[in-house]
């Protein structure tokens, strides 16, 4: 270990440390501008110059290593020389005259750059008598979120880098030479054209403010905004990364979003995606309940509250159009996008001919079917018809959708209430149309229901990243940039998808498969992999069992074969197996593209035999990860929000479960059932026997497939409620609807892809009435007749520990900081990075291999339907859009519904970039607006789910896995003409 | 040879041998001349004992920073665990030299012997030949030359790439041609790691200039003693040195002489001297990037790498820049801090901005509009810029003002104090 002296002191670096690492470290200060943490070292402003011993010139603290024995002065005359000499050239291209006025000690600096410049009493000249004029460079005009003042850039070119290597995307760029060098968005200044993703890397890097972000400026004063009055640490609302953000908060709103800069483990390192940066404006949105509504024609008589409205198929009726009929309908088409033109020439929102905001808000005569009721009326009523629907048609004629977007104390709430008072093990969340294979699959080879691994150990350990059925650089984009960061550095990156994704573009082999083939692609590449040998013979010995039934079931997909199904060259089969054997560290990711399949779970198991016949799981490196769609899918899981389990997956045909539960909740054990629930599939169907239904911040309508008959059953119910910051889609339908509150206005935990338990502060209080879920749940809870006494959030999490071995060590003080990857059993145990090292956590400690075969999907194109459809997210949009739509940013970038169309598909049908096509499945039809791309192969078209005014999921064919009760969500036939 | 004059009697003509000789550009022609004997000595010995010859005979690199050639080969890995590589450079940019564009236009073929010797010696399977890209001419004899030498089998499993600049001067600095070559912009990178360490593509390469290439075949054909012989002055400067001389003299061109020869006598014996009627006024040794000579440093100066330092300026690359008593120094450093804010690639703070403010400020007092404090702000602009940037550019625009100014301060004062008429300027 190098030792050093800095300024006289004597300091101990560790090899490989730059001089600026160890002075920081000591607390010594060295200015920099160039150098930001995680960025690639350049050196170029040399603002941090330093002397040192025996050197002749000055040397770059931030890109010099430590050597034995250094004797460096950081404040050295000619170190503090040339910083001035830095600062003053920079400021004679800066527009400083904000700080000329106060002269010295009345200058307020407003950001990094200024700074330095009081500092150093560097007092810039008048603007009007410099000799070099200020700079210039693209500036992004009319950009919805992201805009550059590039006069006050200084050059440092840390969004340059940002851009290329942290986020690896290249946008950002320095051109020309000299002193006409300014920042240029892409080869023309259109950052769509350059392939932005909106991210603002950029803006988070800038140290002058050059690069900014739009919506701030727009909406609170300088002052709020270089002031806020608190900075809150919380945990992003959408995808499963579980990005660490910072809420900065004024006049209680959030003004804007960072990403702190913490060197900790946190899975976002101080990145965002697009939707964690600038998509927050959504509780603000004028769409928000602020009061309970109740549907008019319940009145209140004698104590009781009884219908008195029509009934019958008016029962639930209101001044809207069907999804059916929305989707059906013609509409207008999409605005151009910037592609393919200067955005100088395109503002993106003057263009848009139409209020985007109006078509997706909430209109207003929505809510004319209800009235304002107070939090007693609106629970009372919810608690009465419950209770009765529970009294009259059985527990089990009750059941509730809980939700992966709320906390583990809310969903923890949720089921507890509907287990302990209400006797049902009806209580079901998305993941049933998310991951519910995958768990069905890790769960019969491993018993396990989470990711072995973690996302970092993509960037520091993998040799091969094999991904299936992932989109990951839009639906979780900072994971994505990792993927792209750990290929650029060292990992082959092989991609299965049939879609030509970004990664897929990017990817050394892509396996361009026809939809729903997977399982005979897996088989081919063990086929092929036996065929060599290539196999991990010791793993299969020691870890597993049952290997020979599935070295036989593979035996008929040879490579060849597999050819035929899936469309992929057999040579590409074959040298994808190879790397995927070879490793040495191979991580086998996967997503919705191998879950939402009538055979999912025998799609993810094919995987999983592939990924255990190779040995690739247990090892840092060699992850196992299924990558989460929503912020706690796996949280809401993991504390028994699915219809079959406790918390910890514990069954709850259990007895000693059972009793556990009971009596830590006070109840008679026999109050809580054995039965197993029912899942979200089975329970929208008419011989559920569900009569009344919960829903908490879920939207159904949208998100089921096969919407028209979902549609349908939910305006059958007898009662329906529903907890939600909106009145969305499914909440029209309601008799109650209680308003929640969103992720900025409560505190709790989440669980992100990667096992790992964050908290969440409370950042704004709820508009109006507005409750927090947690306290609506227990109010509820109490009057269904369960006591309940939490104080806190924190309160139920001690519960939760209590009742889930795997979270046992879990309390809201070791949360702080980068979270707790579970398990952690005890209170001192650090959590776990990465599972199955040793063993599995099945009874003999061995996986099991189960044999599948291929079957066709359910629906293949025929003449009548000649298109498979495929659908899925987009980068700017999140589910049902009840978020997303409502943020003014995300919505700007992609404002209206479009179907991805091949460019060869469109030519022949005649179909032009924005035309209106139609697409018809044998369930029903929709009108949206074709995109020409290439991301689809030819014969297929792509349709993301947001969009309620063409509803992907009216198409979608409802078949369900038999495991799991998966949709076939991915594959089902369609013709499309023109509308 | 004083191409495209005769040859003068005071020369020593090892490299110019060919200059003017179309056969020799020929591969046969090259052969027949004694070529490519060199390098079938080279290989075989072993690639050190190579590196041993070249150290012994003390060639020092011609492309301005004088390090020693052997010892740099001397600096790749020992041990080979990655792909070598070695680049030539022939970004041949800087103002007042042009040394390496006669060499590539008359013996091609020695600088390909020269690459096949070197990529021998540091064990490389690709060299890169970075050409400039205004260098049209010798781009297509190069090309030829290559393709002839490649049918010759001149460079066996050696994979030889020409590589074509794109009008950058900085892309002549080495590291930032190697970011060229990669398909980055043209910008130099911090050292360290110096290329051997990690150079082209992160692995270990060694970057060489034409005419210290093209005198390796005769360091081994006639042995380093004979080489190290071919000095005048100080033995630390060995062999012999292209000087190409222009402006104010009566015969411009490239002369090759030994080194340690005196400037005086190739500005006048060799050149013919300033114009008729007309005296030396200064002179700048070592293309534009050194200090400016006076008259008296200038006659007094010994052209070898210690013998311009001794006079307060640099050898370089061997470019002479003279100027008689009609030249406007003050218009000269101008024209020369323009070039190089021109050139800047704008990385480093007080290269991009300083050499664009001396730049305005120069402009500014030949206009007429001169302050009484831009001389010291100017020195302030050169201090700001020396020795605190990536690479040397910064310090090469600050090096002629600076030396300008205190050679010559009389002409500058004369602008300030509006004395002298503005002179018609060229943009």
């Amino acid at each position: 270990m190098p030792s050093l002296k800095v300024d006289g002191r004597s300091l101990s670096a560790s090899d490989g440390q730059t001089i600026l690492d160890a002075a920081r470290a000591a607390g010594i200060e060295i200015p920099t501008l160039c150098w930001y943490p995680k960025l690639p070292t350049v050196g170029n402003c040399r603002i941090c110059l330093v002397s040192v011993e025996g050197q002749g010139k000055l040397i770059p603290a931030c890109a010099t290593k430590v050597a034995d024995g250094m004797v460096v002065t950081t404040q050295s005359h000619a170190a503090v020389e040339n910083r001035k000499g830095v600062l003053r050239l920079l400021a004679e291209r800066y527009p400083a005259d904000h700080l000329r006025n106060g002269g010295r000690g009345g200058a307020s600096p407003r950001n990094e750059f200024e700074r330095y410049l009081v500092q150093y009493d560097v007092v810039p000249t008048a603007v009007e008598t410099r000799d070099l004029p200020l700079r210039s460079g693209d500036e992004r005009p009319g950009d919805p979120m992201i805009r550059h003042d590039m006069s006050t850039c200084i050059l440092c070119t840390r969004c340059v880098r940002a851009c290329e290597d942290i986020q690896v995307v290249g946008v950002l760029d320095v051109g020309y030479r000299g002193e006409h060098a300014e920042i240029i968005v892409g080869a023309d200044g259109d950052p769509d054209k350059a392939g932005c993703t909106w991210c603002g890397e950029c803006v988070r890097v800038c140290p002058t403010g050059a690069i900014f972000e739009v919506m701030p400026r727009q909406r609170f004063a300088p002052q709020q905004i270089r002031h806020p009055e608190k900075v809150v640490r919380s945990v992003c609302p959408y995808c499963g990364v579980g990005c660490q953000v910072d809420l900065h908060v004024a006049g209680n709103q959030v003004i804007r979003v960072t990403s702190p800069d913490i060197e900790l483990d946190t899975p976002n390192q101080g990145s965002t995606c697009v939707k964690g940066r600038f998509g927050y404006d959504f509780p603000q949105h004028r769409d928000r309940l602020t009061r309970p509504l109740i549907r008019k024609g319940w009145t209140k008589e004698g104590g009781r509250w009884i219908w008195k409205g029509p009934q019958g198929a008016e029962r639930r009726a209101g001044p809207w159009r069907t999804i059916e009929g929305e989707g059906r309908r013609a509409k207008p088409g999409t605005p151009p996008r910037a592609t393919g033109k200067r955005v100088r020439e395109l503002p993106l929102l003057e263009r848009l001919d139409m209020d985007i905001r109006d078509r997706v808000a909430t209109p207003d005569d929505w809510y004319s079917p209800f009235r304002e009721g107070s939090w007693e009326e609106a629970l009372e009523l919810t608690a009465q018809e419950m209770l009765r629907i529970k009294a009259e048609r059985g527990h089990d004629a009750l059941a509730c959708f809980s939700s992966a977007k709320c906390s583990n104390e809310e969903n923890y709430l949720m089921m507890r209430m509907f287990r302990g008072a209400l006797g049902t093990n009806n209580v079901d969340h998305c993941t049933r149309l998310c991951h519910s294979t995958s768990v069905a699959a890790m769960q019969r080879a491993i018993n396990t229901a989470a990711a072995s691994g973690s996302m970092r150990e993509i960037e520091q350990a993998c040799d091969v990243i094999f991904i299936a059925g992932a989109n990951t650089t839009e639906s979780h984009p900072v994971f994505g940039a990792a993927l792209k960061r750990a290929h650029e550095k060292r990992a082959k990156l092989v991609v299965a998808d049939p879609r030509r994704t970004e990664l897929a573009g990017r990817a050394d082999i892509h396996l361009q498969m026809q939809p729903g083939t997977d399982v005979a692609l897996y088989s081919a590449m063990l086929n092929h992999i036996l065929r060599l040998g290539l196999e991990n013979r010791d793993f299969i010995a020691k870890r597993t069992h049952d290997f020979e039934k599935v070295r036989e079931a593979v035996k008929p997909y040879t490579p060849d074969k597999a050819a035929k199904i899936t469309g992929i060259p057999a040579d590409t089969i074959r040298r994808a197996a190879e790397t995927y054997a070879r490793g040495p560290n191979t991580s086998t990711l996967w997503a919705m593209g191998l879950t939402q399949h009538a055979n999912g779970t025998d799609i993810v198991t094919s995987l999983l035999n592939l990924m255990f016949a190779c040995g690739m799981i247990g090892r840092w490196g060699a992850a196992m990860l299924p990558v989460r769609g929503q912020n706690n899918v796996q949280g809401a899981s993991d504390v028994g929000a699915i219809p079959f389990v406790y918390t910890d997956y514990q069954p709850v045909g259990d007895q000693q479960v059972r009793a556990r539960f009971a009596r830590t909740w006070g109840v008679p054990a026999d109050a809580l059932s054995l039965k197993k629930g029912l899942m979200v599939t089975e329970v929208v169907k008419p011989e559920s026997g569900v009569r009344g239904m919960y829903i908490m911040g879920e939207n159904p309508v949208i998100s089921d497939p096969d919407i028209a008959h979902a549609e349908h059953w939910f305006q059958e119910l007898e009662f329906l409620a529903v907890q939600d910051l909106f009145l969305t889609e499914t909440a029209r339908y309601a008799d109650v609807v209680l308003p929640g509150a969103s992720f900025a206005e409560k505190t709790g935990t989440f669980v992100n892809t990667e096992r790992r338990i964050q908290v969440s502060h409370k950042a704004v209080d709820s508009p109006g009435e507005a409750r927090g879920d947690f306290e609506i749940l227990m109010d509820l809870t109490n009057r269904l007749g369960l006591p309940t006494k939490f104080r806190v959030a924190e309160d139920v999490m001690q519960e939760i520990a209590q009742v889930t071995p795997s979270w046992a060590g879990v309390t809201y003080d070791r949360l702080e900081g980068a979270g707790l990857q579970y398990p952690v059993p005890t209170p001192d145990h650090p959590g776990t990075a990465f599972l199955f090292d040793e063993d599995f956590p099945t009874t003999d400690g061995r996986a099991t291999f189960v044999a599948v075969e291929y079957t066709d999907p359910v629906e293949l194109p025929d003449d009548e339907y000649p298109f498979v459809m495929n659908t899925g997210r987009q980068l700017y949009h999140w589910h049902t859009g009840t978020m997303t739509r409502r943020a003014s940013g995300l919505d700007a970038r992609e404002p209206t519904a479009i179907v991805e169309i091949h460019p060869d598909d469109a030519s022949l049908l005649g179909v032009r970039e924005g035309d209106l096509v139609r697409l018809t499945s044998r369930r029903n039809s929709m009108v949206s607006a074709a995109r020409i791309s290439e991301r689809v192969a030819p014969g297929q078209v792509f349709v993301p789910f947001h969009y309620r005014e063409a509803a992907a999921n009216l198409l979608t064919n409802p078949v369900l896995d038999p495991y799991a009760k998966m949709a076939e969500l991915k594959v089902c036939a369609v013709r499309i003409e023109r509308a | 040879m004083g191409y495209p004059h005769k040859p003068h009697p005071k020369e020593t003509v090892v490299l110019s041998q060919h200059f003017g000789d179309v056969e020799a550009r020929t591969h046969k022609g090259w052969v027949k001349r004694g070529g490519y004997e060199a390098l079938a000595q080279a290989l075989k010995l072993e690639p050190a004992a190579v590196t041993d010859v070249v150290k012994e005979s003390g060639l020092r690199g011609r492309g301005g920073a004088g390090f020693p050639t052997g010892l740099k080969w001397s600096f790749m890995p020992k041990e080979k665990k990655r792909p070598h590589y070695l680049c030539v450079n022939a970004d041949e940019s800087e103002p007042g030299t042009f040394k390496d564009r006669e060499i590539m236009r008359w013996t091609p073929h020695a600088l390909l012997e020269g690459t096949a010797i070197a990529a021998h010696a540091i064990r490389a399977e690709v060299a890169y030949i970075y050409i400039r890209g205004e260098f049209t001419e010798p781009w297509t004899i190069i090309e030829r030359a290559l393709a002839e030498a490649n049918a010759a089998g001149v460079f066996g499993t050696i994979k030889v790439y020409l590589h074509r600049g794109a009008g950058a001067y900085i892309c002549g600095e080495e590291t930032a041609l190697m970011n060229s070559i990669e398909g980055k912009r043209g910008n130099p990178r911090i050292k360290p790691p110096f290329p051997a360490a990690a150079g082209l593509f992160g692995m270990p390469t060694t970057i060489n200039n034409v005419e210290t290439l093209a005198a390796v075949p005769h360091i081994l054909t006639r042995g380093a003693a004979w080489y190290k012989g071919l000095c005048l002055s100080n033995p630390k400067s060995t062999g012999t040195k292209l000087f190409s001389v222009c402006g104010n003299v009566q015969r411009p061109g490239n002369y090759e002489v030994t080194m340690g020869f005196p400037l005086k006598d190739l500005l006048y014996d060799m050149c013919g001297g300033p114009p008729a009627g007309r005296t030396l006024k200064a002179c700048i040794p070592g293309g534009s990037s050194v200090p400016i000579l006076t008259r008296e440093e200038t006659e007094a100066c010994l052209l070898d790498y210690e013998g311009v330092v001794e006079k307060g300026s640099m050898l370089g690359s061997g470019g002479v820049i003279v100027f008689d008593d009609s030249a406007d120094m003050v218009y000269q450093i101008m024209r020369l801090a323009r070039f190089y804010a021109h050139e800047s690639c704008a990385q480093c703070t007080q290269c991009r901005e300083g050499t664009a403010w001396t730049t305005k400020i120069m402009e500014r007092i030949l206009a007429g509009q001169g302050k009484t404090k831009d001389l010291d702000l100017l020195l302030d602009l050169s201090e700001n810029m020396t020795g605190k940037t990536i690479c040397v550019l910064s310090d090469s625009c600050a090096a002629p003002v600076v030396s300008g100014i205190k050679k010559f301060r009389g002409e500058f004062e004369a602008y300030l104090a509006g004395k002298r008429p503005v002179p018609v300027m060229v943009s």
